[in-house]
């Protein structure tokens, strides 16, 4: 009798205990869609200065971000990314929708970085140039204006960039929004769970923006460190103004206090100048980061100066970065446009590999095209139909899935150490296997699985009740 | 000396050194708007173009200190022009008018940036003999840092004989306070007003040569350092040069003990001071206009 019982219950032990990891891993072992660089358009004639915009009727797609004001770099860094993509579904010939083959159409509205302005343009481009997609942003304050509007009136909204949280919880959710970045919380722990497994530091100082993402940063990396790396210390924790003139009473502060590392989510500028007058100041403590990789502010600093950082980036991979002919090939067509045709802003470290921010930004962009030319259409419900619960593979070979509760993006994270030119062979796999040789950059990097640093889910939203962390 | 003190100090000279940059910045604003009484919204674009020149002139040269010397020129060049040709046209139409066409100067000058340089941020390095660190208090100290608060005590210095040991001072003072009799003596008025727009143009420029190496050169750095310079201007008082310099001291020092102490108020310190001192003098600390 006792062999009875025990037998059946030791199979299904196994069973569940093999079986339900795999099943996990599943999720994102297939996509419904992917990136697929061979059936790409001639991509020899993209020049971001003299962009082809189709008008007419075309699927249009408002990109809502600063394109003037002290952030107008990022408006810059985010068109250059959504017209690459569409350029290639044009030179396709477009996508059929709604019967007709339609071209994919690009329109800058300046958000100028002021919530006044953002809702003034959202309304514009929805209500005047009758836009299908708003596309942003950098500002998760300025996403949340977006949302709403996209709320109000019924168009998609494309969240590449925004990473906090709050703007999918049961208060912001929206049906039209979709968040195909990851977030605040994910990032968060993500670099928790890093330093936890890496054990080399042990006190942290976290030094964000003083607005909602930064605080969304922060408490996703204390919640991070509890839940993989209790005996890490907090030794200080500060939020600082954005576009902040002088770091150097902060930086005195974290010195003082003996951190090890010092985590942050500041972006351009402050990113720049974080980093800049930290070394000015003989402060040479690595950052725990993920938007301190802007190649111009790095070679500024230097090889030396930017040793050590450690990066989490949605387009990082395992070593080394190209593992397919495909991906060797997809680089290089934006390389060699970028060393021979593009001239002043294009032409500089910012935009010569498009990876990094750049290339999440792309492949989101062809998600959301991918996910348009699955519906057929235009309308957003048919949009959200295919969205929901879709998974999309990036060209580095990453599998997102788009969490159908609440519009969250799963996905495997990877965190790379900044490491001298002569090191970065272990990444850049191919000639002349340095990402930069005046900075700093990408070389080991560790994965992070998707089950440890699923999207934070909020309970309370109701489509979310009962659900896993899959959104299952 | 043990490490919290020495912290505190370090903090002071942070507050001394971000004080020196308002000031630079501040007070050619202060000149302008006291003296001729023109609101310049453009001032802290002047002072970003000086920031661009400074790197065009380093990238040129190779020579920081050939672009301190030449970049603050330039700008004074085009403030120059700007006052010649544009803010003479409508002096005597009211402040409303002049203030529309500074705020227009502006976006002319943000635009042409954008044009020239485009929206990436640009590097200034430091030059060799300013780059390293000294030994205050037993934490080590930015010797650049330390440049800037002397470079701004130089220009203290500098326009403070300028403006009240000199003839020419006595002649901008005067045609300040009374245009109509200066001019019926025989003095130029509408010379030495654009003089006076001139030097306030260069003092611009001479801030944005000395943060350039210390923030990013971008379009948008007139937008990280103009509003406070306003505050500076109003809350030390229209036309005081030593009003200026104290406030932007005390703005510096409320700024790096502020971060030290109440981290969270630390951006609105200077605000409350202003408001406070506005409250119980209209005119500011040491203003005598309104």
């Amino acid at each position: 009798m006792f062999w009875k019982v025990f037998i059946p219950v030791v199979a299904f032990a196994v069973i569940l205990g093999w079986g339900l990891p795999l099943a996990v891993a599943a999720d994102l072992t297939k996509a419904n869609a992917s990136f697929e660089v061979n059936k790409m358009g001639d991509m020899s004639d993209f020049d971001p200065n003299k962009p082809v915009i189709p008008t007419g009727d075309t699927i249009k797609i408002a990109l809502v971000a600063s394109f003037s004001g002290p952030a107008a770099l990022v408006g810059q860094i985010y068109y250059i990314s959504v017209l690459w993509a569409a350029h290639d579904i044009n030179k396709r010939g477009g996508i059929l929708v709604d019967g007709k083959k339609k071209l994919v159409e690009v329109i800058k509205a300046d958000h100028m970085g002021k919530p006044d302005q953002c809702k003034k343009i959202c309304e514009r481009m929805v209500l005047q140039d009758k836009v299908h997609v708003l596309w942003g942003t950098d500002g998760s304050h300025l996403m949340k204006i977006i949302n709403e509007t996209a709320n109000k009136y019924k168009v998609i909204a494309h969240n590449t960039a925004s990473l906090t949280d709050d703007l999918q919880d049961a208060t912001n959710f929206s049906r039209y929004a979709f968040m195909s970045s990851f977030s605040t919380d994910q990032i968060g722990r993500g670099l928790a769970n890093y330093y936890g497994q890496r054990k080399k530091e042990k006190k942290f100082y976290i030094l964000c923006q003083d607005y909602m993402f930064g605080h969304a940063m922060a408490a996703g990396f204390k919640k991070g460190l509890k839940e993989f790396y209790p005996e890490a210390e907090i030794v200080g924790e500060d939020y600082h103004k954005l576009f902040l003139t002088d770091f150097a009473p902060y930086l005195t502060k974290i010195k003082a206090a003996g951190a090890e590392v010092v985590y942050t989510g500041d972006w351009i500028p402050d990113a720049a100048n974080l980093l800049k007058q930290s070394r000015q100041m003989g402060i040479t403590l690595p950052f725990a980061h993920i938007f301190l990789d802007e190649p111009n502010f790095l070679h500024e600093v230097g090889v030396d100066g930017t040793k050590g950082l450690v990066q989490l980036s949605q387009m990082y991979t395992d070593n080394p970065y190209f593992k397919t002919p495909e991906q060797i090939k997809y680089y290089k067509m934006w390389n060699d446009l970028w060393k021979t045709k593009w001239q002043a802003p294009f032409n500089t470290k910012l935009f010569e590999h498009g990876g990094g921010n750049i290339g999440s930004y792309n492949q989101q962009t062809y998600w959301l095209l991918s996910v348009i030319e699955r519906a057929a259409s235009t309308d957003p419900e048919k949009i959200i139909k295919v969205w929901e619960g879709d998974t999309y593979r990036f060209v580095n070979g990453k599998t997102l899935k788009m969490r159908p509760c609440d519009h969250k993006a799963i996905q495997d994270l990877y965190v790379a150490e900044f490491v001298v030119p002569d090191e970065q062979k272990v990444d850049f796999n191919i000639p002349p296997h340095h990402w930069f040789t005046g900075c700093s950059y990408a070389g080991p990097s560790a994965k992070i699985p998707a089950d440890k640093v699923l999207p934070l889910m909020d309970e309370k939203l109701d489509r979310c009740k009962g659900k896993n962390g899959w959104g299952e | 000396m043990d490490p919290k003190t020495a912290m505190y100090i370090a903090q002071g000279i942070h507050g001394l050194a971000y004080g020196m940059i308002l000031f630079l910045v501040a007070s050619g604003l202060n000149i302008i708007f006291g003296m001729m009484g023109i609101l310049n919204l453009a001032h802290a674009a002047f002072f970003m173009l000086s920031a661009y020149f400074c790197f065009q002139f380093v990238s040129l040269t190779g020579s920081f200190w050939a672009a301190l010397l030449l970049a603050p020129v330039a700008t004074a060049f085009f403030g120059i022009l700007v006052e010649r040709f544009l803010l003479r046209q409508v002096r005597g139409l009211g402040h409303m008018a002049e203030l529309i066409l500074t705020v227009g100067v502006s976006l002319v000058i943000l635009a042409a940036v954008k044009i020239f340089w485009g929206t990436e941020s640009l590097p200034v390095k430091i030059p060799p003999l300013l780059t390293g660190l000294v030994s205050i208090a037993g934490m080590d100290y930015p010797v650049y840092r330390l440049f800037v608060i002397g470079m701004a005590l130089t220009v203290l210095a500098i326009m403070s004989l300028l403006l009240y040991k000199t003839r020419l001072g006595k002649i901008v003072r005067a045609a300040v306070s009374d245009a109509g009799m200066v001019s019926a003596l025989g003095i130029n008025i509408p010379l030495v007003f654009m003089l006076v727009f001139g030097i306030g143009i260069w003092l611009a420029g001479i801030a944005g040569v000395a943060v350039a190496p210390i923030l990013t050169v971008f379009p948008g750095l007139s937008d990280q350092v103009g509003m406070d310079a306003f505050v500076v201007v109003v809350t030390g008082g229209l036309g005081s040069l030593s009003g200026a310099f104290i406030v932007a001291i005390i703005f510096g020092l409320l700024s790096s003990y502020g971060v030290q102490f109440f981290s969270q108020l630390a951006p609105v310190l200077m605000f409350l001071f202003m408001a406070i001192v506005l409250a119980i003098k209209p005119t500011g600390l040491f203003g005598e206009r309104e």
